[in-house]
């Protein structure tokens, strides 16, 4: 099964064509753009695609970070995917950027919590067994939280919140990487063993940040009545 | 004589998830084989207006089912599709890019063209797909984001004759709408309630009015209309449509007069027209006071009002795929696959700025 890759979920513009069957990367590409995945995404995927001397019509599937992450990048990611997908015929999957943060150290023999900085005090964390079955959902968490979680699950850490956590914790040595950014190899392995059964949604774990206006309103007689 | 072009249209720039499938014939007319839209209505009602993040995530969860219903509609595949047309701005970046990133990925994966139109463009193409008219024509353009005036003369060839220098129009109408208290969206709300109301009873300004230049304005308009209801607080059924009659009172006479420098223009700038075309798109156009005006002014002034039906008026697909086909039968460049959003996108660039320059340039 070759599978393409894609993640656009942070600073990264990643492509990958991986071959599941015998776990060789065919084509990887990968700029670290900061921003600006709209412009770049097409050509960092041609570019995987030339290196990996395939045509688009040979994959199988294809497999992209939904989060979470930044939320235009993800759907930049997210619409590509579905995009490619509708038009190939092929099924699209989503792999979450926290499985794939705990995929880059499996198999490990405890279990992993990956974090990443979601600012505002706050952290994107979930707990996976040492043999990366998921043990929590992904959720958005304070700090304090997140610290509580990993004592829970005597997890290692890894991720860009890993160090606001260890700290927390006053155990520096339960962070074992400060990776703000997901392997795409790691995206590719992940989307590989998934079930293909519904296509790729974006995983915010923040609301749109937007509250029903009420201040505009002048008083109306009947509201007075009532 | 060209072949026929069949352009799959993706319309995203705003709170309508579209996508439409038109052909372009050799002789220059056209067909809409399908053309879905799916409104994102109420999702945005709770909060009085379009939130642009609500908007984003809503297009990113529908838009491929969205393309797949058009397509199946038509009866036809991407394989007999010629080229993909996706709206690049003017509009909410997030949705943009959703539209844009999704007619790049199908363009890469069929190796077809894709044109990356300008919003504005294809409302000002429409009238050549529903009308067929070839002359150079004028566009009057009202919708929640835009008021303006221009000359389309030909593909790709825009002058802006006018636009606002603060609110659009239906924002303008939104906007009282709020105020008042009625449901979003405002604008056929405004026009339910006026129909019943007093136009003469609250005295409020025609902004603009006699001035040469043929801008618009709203902004003094909807303070007006607050002022005159804050006085009157609380109101009563009756002050609500009577504040509702007053407000579109105040805007046809405005579009009257203003429009009136604009034909007046028009008239003297294209002397061998002999019955000039006024086409009004955009999804205030769907207000029947304000049609009735335009029509008793081109009457006036010896031109057709030419009005597309509603569901080609407000944001569709379809006007996309006709500006893609109309580019690509004129033999125009398709976009390269590192065309950018743009949330900021004037149909004539040329055109001084009135309103909004920021980082970003000019807004309309």
């Amino acid at each position: 099964m070759i599978i393409l890759a894609l993640d656009s979920s942070a600073g990264l513009c990643a492509a990958a064509f991986y071959d599941a069957s015998d776990g060789t990367a065919l084509g990887r590409v990968v700029e670290d753009i900061g921003r600006g995945h709209a412009e770049r995404m097409m050509a960092v995927i041609e570019a995987a695609r030339l290196e990996a001397g395939i045509a688009l019509k040979e994959i199988d599937r294809i497999a992209v970070t939904v989060g979470p992450g930044s939320f235009t990048g993800i759907r930049v990611g997210v619409a590509t995917a579905r995009g490619l997908a509708l038009a190939l015929g092929r099924p699209s999957v989503g792999v979450t950027t926290l499985e794939a943060l705990a995929a880059s150290v499996a198999p490990a023999d405890v279990s992993v919590m990956a974090i990443l900085d979601a600012r505002r005090d706050e952290v994107f964390a979930q707990v996976f067994a040492a043999d990366g079955t998921p043990l929590t959902d992904p959720a958005a968490l304070s700090v304090a939280e997140a610290a509580d979680l990993a004592i829970r699950h005597d997890a290692r850490l890894i991720g860009s919140g890993s160090p606001l956590v260890a700290s927390l914790l006053g155990q520096p040595e339960r962070a074992i990487s400060e990776a703000g950014t997901v392997e795409i190899l790691d995206v590719a392995r992940v989307g590989a063993g998934k079930t293909a059964s519904a296509p790729p949604a974006p995983l915010y774990l923040r609301s749109p940040d937007a509250k029903p206006q009420e201040a505009y309103l002048l008083a109306r007689q009947e509201r007075l009545a009532q | 004589m060209p072949n026929s072009i069949l352009v799959l249209g993706i319309e995203t720039s705003c709170d309508e998830t579209a996508a439409s499938l038109v052909r372009r014939n050799p002789d220059g007319s056209g067909n809409i084989l399908s053309n879905v839209v799916l409104s994102q209505l109420d999702e945005h009602a709770p909060f009085g207006g379009v939130v642009p993040e609500i908007a984003a995530r809503a297009h990113v969860e529908a838009l491929d089912g969205i393309i797949s219903q058009a397509l199946a509609r038509a009866e036809t595949t991407l394989d007999d599709v010629d080229a993909i047309a996706a709206t690049s701005g003017p509009g909410l970046i997030g949705g943009l890019i959703v539209g844009l990133m999704t007619g790049k990925a199908i363009a890469a994966a069929t190796g077809k063209p894709l044109y990356a139109v300008n919003h504005l463009e294809g409302h000002a193409l429409t009238a050549r797909l529903t009308d067929g008219i070839r002359d150079p024509y004028l566009l009057l353009l009202v919708s929640g984001g835009h008021t303006q005036l221009l000359v389309v003369a030909g593909v790709g060839d825009y002058r802006r004759l006018a636009t606002t220098i603060d609110d659009a129009l239906g924002e303008a109408f939104d906007k009282t709408a709020k105020l008042l208290g009625l449901p979003y969206p405002g604008g056929p709300e405004v026009e339910r309630r006026a129909a019943s109301g007093d136009p003469l009873r609250f005295d409020l300004p025609r902004p603009m009015h006699g001035e040469e230049r043929l801008d618009f304005s709203f902004s003094g308009l909807k303070t007006a209309v607050r002022q005159q209801a804050a006085k009157h607080a609380p109101l009563s059924e009756e002050d609500v449509a009577d504040l509702c009659a007053s407000f579109q009172k105040a805007v046809t006479d405005t579009l009257e007069e203003r429009l009136s420098r604009g034909l007046t223009r028009f008239r003297a700038d294209f002397p061998e027209i002999d019955t000039p075309a006024l086409v009004v798109a955009g999804g205030v156009a769907a207000n029947r006071a304000i049609r009735t005006a335009l029509a008793s002014l081109t009457n006036r002034h010896g031109f057709r009002l030419i009005a597309a039906p509603i569901e080609l008026c407000t944001d569709n697909a379809a006007m996309i795929a006709w500006a893609g086909a109309e580019r690509m039968a004129l033999g125009l460049l398709a976009d390269t696959a590192d065309v950018a959003p743009r949330s900021r996108w004037p149909l004539d660039e040329s055109a001084e700025v009135r309103i909004g320059s920021g980082r970003r340039g000019a807004k309309a």
